[in-house]
């Protein structure tokens, strides 16, 4: 495997090479398609595991991770790549890897559905891969709040209530005295 | 189109080659199939309901608004647990465990069980085969379901905890420097450190009915986290117009009930009280509390004592448009605060920010004026349109045994005032303090420290009654009095103090103690004379509770009043005395003793005399 990371080296600059939990390579976004190509069609790394992106809202970046397996080293290898995080509802925008694996187009679809990562040219990219009829921020954004969605889509059972600790605590235990901050 | 419709001879045969596999064995699961959960599923919940507190932290942190917090059979509100419990509703919840993950007493779980339909009398109207869908909305762990008991099913892993389980450290002066110095020890946070231990507390406000002013605990750490101390500040004084003092030396008793605290350390709420106090500029609190002009009604109430409660409601009463004035025998205001905690742990500056701005709202303060002596309480009836008193616990208490009337036979209480007076005191080689609360370690530690000024080393014992692990001081006070040098000896009751002469002691002798109270719960403490140890001293030190002086009331006010078996005036909840409705007590006379529920006392009581001035109904 170091071998094989010594080899891309050659080719492309790496930003951060790690292998705690399993191999991960980071590289520039303009390199990221190619890099992939290089290792699927010189080093063997035949398989795409999947495409997926995590959000780091702070630093204002999208970071996508191509997994590849190799059958032959028996050994899989992550590709990082850092993108510009767009604000919805602009579209952060990466290259396309469906020429490569057929498969790539769904994982594509799922980030874009999910993201607001554009693939352009990607076969089906603009079709909904499980959500139907979404109309607010593409739910992985960390900037989606789910509970303020799941308030204002589904109904409350009728019938429901709660308590807050601290309130009913007062109540229980010191109800006179809570009338001096009145 | 036209090609499909043409039959090809295997197309003819095909659908009949299905039946080579008559004979095997079906690939698919029958159903009802019996398979069971992996080890970690996130199936239906779990709860041990008493382990649970009832935070809240689940419902809070549910993204679906899933649970409900509700009153449970068989459970009871008390200090620490709020007697609530988590209802879900299966219709919403999305199986997601966060509320597992920020469990915080590790009380929610999650079984392996995924199958549940309701059947036989819970089937609802119009959908006989599942019941309605309020059958899937339950208390977790409360309603006898199947899975209760299952041991398998997701558990929050170890180690993985959304809120970190060690607090934030304070800074503080090493043994080395602190040992023979009077300085404050803890050095406070700073505004990262103050953010950080913010960023642990869950804002569920159990702690909230533990403090005995009911501070607005998550509020003002809420407001540390979001960096707005003028916030902070404003929340502080609702309740607590100490909070320089309680920043730094309240007992905390809130921390002892802290949700978080239930699988790591509680937050450090005194430590975060203490910051923002100390950072905001005393000359911006008339502004942030937007006290710079206060009306006035015409009328006077005296408060007896500037203590805690005696501050605490004054402040309150000059809030409310009275005219206060505080009557003080001593050189300066802040009673115990000033008088018996020592400097380390409260520099006097600090009092004095807390105690100016009360002051700057108008309140008077009388010092070197003794209530009994300098001017009677009549005169304060008299002249005042309500008296409250907040005298304290001034008188030490003796042991009582052989000798305790020896000359060298001290109180720690008078020992204290004198070094805050800065008045000279005896302080020989060999010293031995009888007591195991913090008054006790106040004492011990400030003598240590003259003691290694003027011999350079250290050599006092303090022995109590009680075992290590049932010290009445805090935990943190016993250890560093043990790293300043002083010996402690717990389990250990006095017996006789041996004399030499008029003017000098021989020593303590002491007895194992096998237990403090009776069967009955009575303080009877029984010794094993077998195991005594004599420890030698030129100077014993008595440090075992105080008692109050009431002799500024009137012999026959005194005989209308009725005393608790603490010895304790017993008044009604707003402080106010029976009999006597022009007085209102408070303070370690009446509750407690302690700071806090001194300041809730003083606060209580102005209310209450705010309501007898105006005439109403209680």
């Amino acid at each position: 495997m170091e071998k094989v990371i010594e080899n891309v080296q050659k080719k492309f600059s790496l930003s951060e090479v790690t292998s705690a939990h399993g191999y991960f390579i980071t590289c520039e976004k303009k390199d990221a398609v190619s890099l992939v190509t290089y290792l699927k069609n010189v080093e063997g790394f035949k398989h795409l595991v999947l495409i997926t992106a995590v959000d780091w809202i702070k630093d204002n970046k999208f970071q996508l991770t191509y997994l590849l397996n190799n059958p032959q080293m028996k050994k899989e290898l992550g590709v990082r790549t850092y993108i510009e995080r767009s604000v919805w509802p602009e579209e952060s925008v990466m290259d396309s890897a469906h020429h490569l694996w057929p498969a790539a187009k769904t994982y594509q679809r799922e980030l874009h559905e999910m993201f607001g990562i554009d693939f352009p040219d990607s076969p089906e990219v603009n079709e909904p891969l499980i959500l139907e009829y979404w109309d607010d921020i593409p739910p992985y954004r960390k900037d989606f709040d789910t509970k303020q969605y799941s308030e204002d889509t589904y109904f409350p059972r009728e019938g429901r209530e709660t308590d807050d600790p601290a309130t009913y605590m007062k109540e229980m235990l010191y109800p006179f005295e809570g009338e001096k901050n009145v | 189109m036209g090609n499909s419709t043409k039959t090809s001879f295997k197309d003819v045969l095909y659908p009949f080659t299905v039946w080579k596999n008559i004979l095997k064995e079906p690939v698919t699961i029958r159903h009802p199939e019996k398979r069971e959960g992996s080890d970690r599923y996130r199936g239906f919940h779990t709860n041990d309901i008493d382990k649970c507190i009832g935070c809240g932290t689940c419902e809070e942190i549910c993204q679906n608004a899933a649970i409900d917090m509700v009153p449970c059979e068989g459970v009871d509100t008390k200090p620490g647990d709020s007697g609530l419990r988590p209802r879900v509703d299966y219709g919403r919840c999305c199986w997601c465990a966060l509320c597992v993950d920020v469990c915080t007493t590790n009380s929610l779980g999650m079984s392996n069980n995924f199958r549940w339909s309701v059947e036989g009398e819970n089937r609802g109207e119009g959908n006989e085969a599942n019941g309605t869908p309020d059958d899937y909305r339950f208390i977790i762990g409360a309603e006898n379901k199947y899975w209760d008991k299952a041991e398998k099913g997701y558990k929050k892993p170890d180690g993985y905890d959304l809120t970190p389980p060690d607090r934030v450290q304070m800074d503080h002066l090493s043994v080395e420097e602190r040992s023979d110095s009077f300085i404050e020890m803890m050095k406070g946070y700073s505004k990262e450190q103050a953010k950080k231990e913010a960023d642990r507390c869950v804002e569920c406000g159990i702690c909230t009915a533990t403090c005995p002013a009911h501070m607005g605990i998550p509020a003002y750490i809420r407001a540390i986290r979001e960096d707005d101390l003028e916030e902070g500040l404003r929340i502080l004084y609702e309740t607590n117009p100490l909070p320089e003092v309680c920043g730094r030396i309240c007992t905390h008793k809130c921390e002892s009930v802290c949700s978080i605290g239930n699988k790591g350390d509680a937050v450090s709420i005194r430590w975060l009280k203490r910051y923002i106090a100390d950072n905001v500029p005393a000359e911006k609190y008339k502004e942030i509390l937007g006290t710079s002009d206060l009306a006035k009604n015409g009328k006077k109430v005296a408060v007896v004592g500037a203590g805690p409660s005696g501050l605490s409601a004054a402040h309150y009463l000059a809030l409310m448009g009275y005219q206060v004035t505080v009557f003080e025998a001593l050189p300066y205001a802040g009673g115990m605060m000033r008088y018996g905690i020592p400097e380390y742990r409260l520099p006097y500056d600090q009092i004095d920010k807390d105690i100016n701005y009360i002051v700057s709202l108008g309140v008077e303060i009388k010092t070197n004026c003794k209530v009994g002596k300098e001017i009677s309480l009549e005169e304060l009836k008299r002249d005042y349109d309500a008296v409250f008193a907040g005298t304290g616990l001034h008188l030490g208490r003796s042991t009582r045994i052989e000798n305790s009337d020896h000359k060298k036979v001290f109180q720690s209480i008078d020992l204290l005032r004198k070094i805050t007076l800065r008045e000279e005191i005896y302080v020989p080689e060999k010293i031995v303090v009888i007591g195991g609360g913090n008054v006790a370690m106040d004492i011990t530690r400030s003598l240590a420290r003259i003691q290694r000024q003027k011999y350079g080393q250290v050599d006092i014992v303090t022995t109590c009654l009680e075992p290590a692990d049932g010290m009445l001081a805090d935990d943190e006070e016993v250890d560093e009095a043990k790293e300043e040098g002083a010996i402690i000896t717990p389990s250990y009751g006095p017996q006789s103090i041996e004399i030499i002469d008029e003017e000098n002691v021989k020593g303590l002798h002491v007895a194992k103690c096998l237990h403090i109270f009776d069967e009955e719960g009575r303080f009877n403490p029984a010794f094993d004379m077998e195991d005594s140890q004599f420890y030698e001293a030129d100077m014993i030190i008595e440090s075992i509770g105080q008692a109050s002086d009431i002799s500024y009331i009137p012999q026959e006010t005194q005989e209308t009043l009725e005393f608790n078996p603490r010895r304790q005036i017993v008044a009604d909840p707003d402080y106010q005395v029976k009999n006597e409705p022009w007085l209102f007590v408070g303070g370690d006379i009446a509750k407690g003793p302690d700071v806090i529920t001194g300041i809730s006392t003083g606060h209580l009581a102005a209310v209450g005399i705010d309501r007898y001035l105006r005439g109403d109904e209680k």
